[in-house]
C-alpha cells in the first residue's frame, strides 16, 4: 500500500518535471524574443539616457539627468512632444464623437447599406503612410490643387497654402488621422450596437421616449465597454503615430507637426545623438505606461459599476 | 412616429449617407482617375474625369520604377516576418496553458511587461545591434524586427486557447500523442479562428508598415511597396500621374485583401475588443 502511493507519488513527480520541461521548451522561442527585442534593448535604452553616447562612440561617460534636462529645454523636441498629444487626444476625441452617430446610423436598415460600411471601414486598412502622401497632393498648395480646386469653385477663394502655416498644419494632420481612423472604429462600435438587445428600445418606446431619450438612457450606456477599448486604442495609437505627419509635412512647417517618434528616430540614429534618442525614448514609454495604466483603472471602474 | 417619417426616414438616410461616403471616397477616386490623365491635365483639372484617356503613366511607372522587385520583397518579409510570429506565439500559448506554475507565472508577466514597451523604446539599440551584425538594410533584418509581434500574437492565441474544455488536451496527452504532435493536430485546429484573426491583423500591420523600412532600408533594391511609393514623390516630381499609378498598384492588393478578409477582419475588431 505504501510502496504504491510513494510509487505514485514519484510517478506523479516526474509527470509534472516532464510537463514543466516541455512547458518550457514551447516557452523558448518568445522567451528568445523577450530577450533580444524588448529586455536587453529597453535596458540599453534606459542606460544610454543617462550616458553621453553617440551610438558610435567607445568611450562614454555618465551625465545623470543632463539628457532629459537637454529634451526639456529643445523648443524642436518640446514641439513633437506636443504635438504628439495633440494628435493623441484631438483624434481620440474627434473620432469617437464622429464614430457613435456613424455607428448608430449605419445600424439603421437603408439602401447602400453595405456599400457604406466598406467604405468608411476600407479608409483605415491602407498604410497610413501612403495616404499621407496622397493627401499631400490633394492639399497642394497651387491653385490648381484638389482642395484648392474645390474652395475657388465653393467660395471664389485663393489657393490656401495648406502645410505651410503651423495651426493649419496641425489641423490637417489632424484631419485625416480622423478620416482614416473614424470608420474603423465606426465598425467596432458597429459591433457592440448589434449586441444591444432590441426590447431595451421597445419599452422604452412603449414608455413614449423619444430618440434621444433613447440614446442617452440606452445606447451610451450600452456602449461604454466599447468607448473604453476604442478611445484606449486611438490613444496608444495616437501617442505612437509616425507615418501620416511624417509623409504628409515631414513634421513641418518647422516643428510644428513633429511628433516624438520622429524625434527619436531623427535624433538616436540618424544624427548620431542615441543619448538624447533614448531619453525621449524613456518619457515616451512613461507616457504611453501611464495612459495604458490610466485606462485599465478607469476600465476597471466602470466594470464594477456597471455590473 | 407618424408615418410619412417612418417612410421617409430612411429615403433620407440612405441618401445622406451615401453623399456621405461619396466625400469621404473622393481621394480614392483621385487617386484613379489620376492615372489616366497626362500631367498637364492632371494640374488643369484634378477632379475631372479624363477626357482622353492614356495608359503612359502605367508604362512609364513599369519602365522605371522596381515595383514587382518591391512586392516581392514585401511578400517575402511578411510571409516570414507574420509565419514566424504566429509560431512563435502559438507555441508560447500552447506552453502556457500546458502546466500551469510558478515558471509559467513568471513568464506570463514578464510577456505582459513586454506587451507595454513600445516599439519606438527599443528602436535604437536595437538598429545598433542589428549593424553590427549585418542585418541593417537587409529583408531577414526587417523580419528580426517584426518578430517583436509574437507577443501580442500569444496575448490574442492564449486568451482563446483557455477557452475550450482543458480535457482536450488532457485526452491528447494520456493516448500517448507527444507535445509536438498534441500542439500540431489538436491544438492548432482547435485555435483556427483566432490564428485566422491575428494573421489577417498582422498581415495588416506588417505589409503597411513604414516606421522600419523606413529606418531600416537604405538600398532601392530591398524596398518594401510602401516605401517604394514614398520614394517615388521625390521621383515623379512632376510627373503626377505616374505616382498616382504606382499608389494604384500598390493599393490592388490592400484591396483584394480587404474584399477576401473583411470577415475576419470585422470578427477579429469585435473578439479583440470584447476582452480589451
Amino acid at each position: 500500500m505504501d510502496s504504491t502511493t510513494d510509487a505514485w507519488l514519484r510517478n506523479r513527480r516526474r509527470l509534472r518535471l516532464t510537463q514543466t520541461a516541455t512547458s518550457g521548451a514551447f516557452l523558448l522561442p518568445i522567451m528568445a524574443v523577450f530577450v533580444i527585442l524588448f529586455a536587453v534593448p529597453f535596458a540599453q535604452t534606459i542606460y544610454y539616457a543617462f550616458t553621453d553616447f553617440s551610438g558610435y562612440s567607445t568611450d562614454v561617460s555618465f551625465v545623470g539627468f543632463a539628457n532629459y534636462a537637454k529634451v526639456f529645454a529643445d523648443p524642436a523636441l518640446m514641439q513633437g512632444l506636443a504635438f504628439t498629444l495633440l494628435y493623441a487626444i484631438a483624434t481620440t476625441v474627434l473620432i469617437t464623437v464622429c464614430a457613435i452617430p456613424l455607428a448608430i446610423a449605419l445600424n439603421q436598415r437603408f439602401v447602400g447599406r453595405n456599400a457604406v460600411r466598406s467604405v468608411f471601414f476600407f479608409l483605415s486598412v491602407p498604410s497610413m503612410a501612403i495616404l499621407g502622401i496622397v493627401w499631400q497632393y490633394i492639399f497642394s498648395p497651387l491653385d490648381s490643387g484638389v482642395l484648392n480646386t474645390i474652395v475657388r469653385s465653393l467660395f471664389g477663394a485663393d489657393a490656401v497654402l495648406w502645410l505651410s502655416e503651423s495651426s493649419l498644419a496641425r489641423g490637417c494632420v489632424i484631419f485625416v488621422g480622423v478620416w482614416a481612423g473614424v470608420g474603423w472604429h465606426a465598425t467596432l462600435y458597429l459591433a457592440y450596437l448589434q449586441a444591444v438587445p432590441r426590447d431595451l428600445y421597445e419599452q422604452a418606446e412603449v414608455d413614449g421616449a423619444n430618440a434621444w431619450q433613447k440614446f442617452v438612457a440606452i445606447t451610451l450606456p450600452q456602449l461604454i465597454p466599447c468607448i473604453v477599448v476604442s478611445t484606449f486604442l486611438l490613444m496608444t495609437a495616437g501617442l505612437k503615430v509616425y507615418d501620416l505627419p511624417y509623409t504628409l509635412t515631414k513634421g513641418g512647417p518647422g516643428f510644428a507637426t513633429n511628433t516624438l517618434t520622429q524625434s527619436i528616430i531623427v535624433q538616436g540614429i540618424a544624427q548620431g545623438r542615441a543619448d538624447l534618442g533614448s531619453a525621449l525614448a524613456v518619457i515616451f514609454t512613461v507616457a504611453v505606461a501611464a495612459v495604458v495604466l490610466a485606462q485599465l483603472a478607469l476600465a476597471n471602474r466602470l466594470e464594477r459599476t456597471l455590473s | 412616429m407618424n408615418g410619412r417619417k417612418g417612410r421617409l426616414g430612411p429615403v433620407l438616410l440612405s441618401v445622406g449617407l451615401l453623399t456621405l461616403a461619396a466625400i469621404a471616397a473622393v481621394p480614392l477616386y483621385y487617386i484613379v482617375v489620376s492615372t489616366f490623365k497626362t500631367p498637364v491635365e492632371m494640374s488643369q483639372s484634378p477632379l475631372g474625369l479624363p477626357l482622353s484617356p492614356t495608359l503612359d503613366a502605367y508604362k512609364d511607372v513599369f519602365a522605371t520604377t522596381p515595383v514587382v522587385q518591391s512586392f516581392v520583397n514585401t511578400a517575402i518579409v511578411t510571409a516570414f516576418g507574420v509565419g514566424i510570429q504566429v509560431v512563435v506565439g502559438s507555441l508560447a500559448a500552447y506552453g502556457m496553458i500546458l502546466r500551469r506554475g510558478r515558471f509559467t507565472a513568471i513568464v506570463g508577466s514578464l510577456l505582459m511587461v513586454a506587451f507595454v514597451i513600445p516599439a519606438q523604446a527599443t528602436l535604437i539599440p536595437l538598429y545598433q545591434m542589428e549593424a553590427k551584425v549585418g542585418l541593417v538594410d537587409t529583408l531577414a533584418g526587417l523580419v528580426v524586427m517584426y518578430l517583436g509581434g509574437a507577443v501580442f500574437c500569444y496575448f490574442l492565441i492564449v486568451g482563446y486557447m483557455r477557452k475550450p474544455p482543458q480535457e482536450l488536451f488532457e485526452a491528447a496527452r494520456i493516448d500517448g500523442s507527444g507535445p509536438l504532435r498534441t500542439y500540431w493536430t489538436i491544438v492548432l485546429p482547435l485555435v483556427r479562428p483566432i490564428m485566422a484573426t491575428v494573421v489577417v491583423f498582422q498581415t495588416m500591420w506588417v505589409w503597411n508598415d513604414f516606421l522600419y523600412p523606413n529606418v531600416f532600408i537604405s538600398s532601392s533594391d530591398n524596398r518594401t511597396i510602401v516605401l517604394q511609393v514614398y520614394n517615388a514623390v521625390g521621383q515623379f516630381t512632376t510627373n503626377w500621374p505616374a505616382f498616382m499609378t504606382l499608389t494604384v498598384i500598390a493599393l490592388i492588393p490592400v484591396v483584394v485583401f480587404f474584399i477576401f478578409c473583411q470577415r475576419w477582419i470585422v470578427a477579429g475588431l469585435a473578439a479583440g475588443s470584447v476582452k480589451g
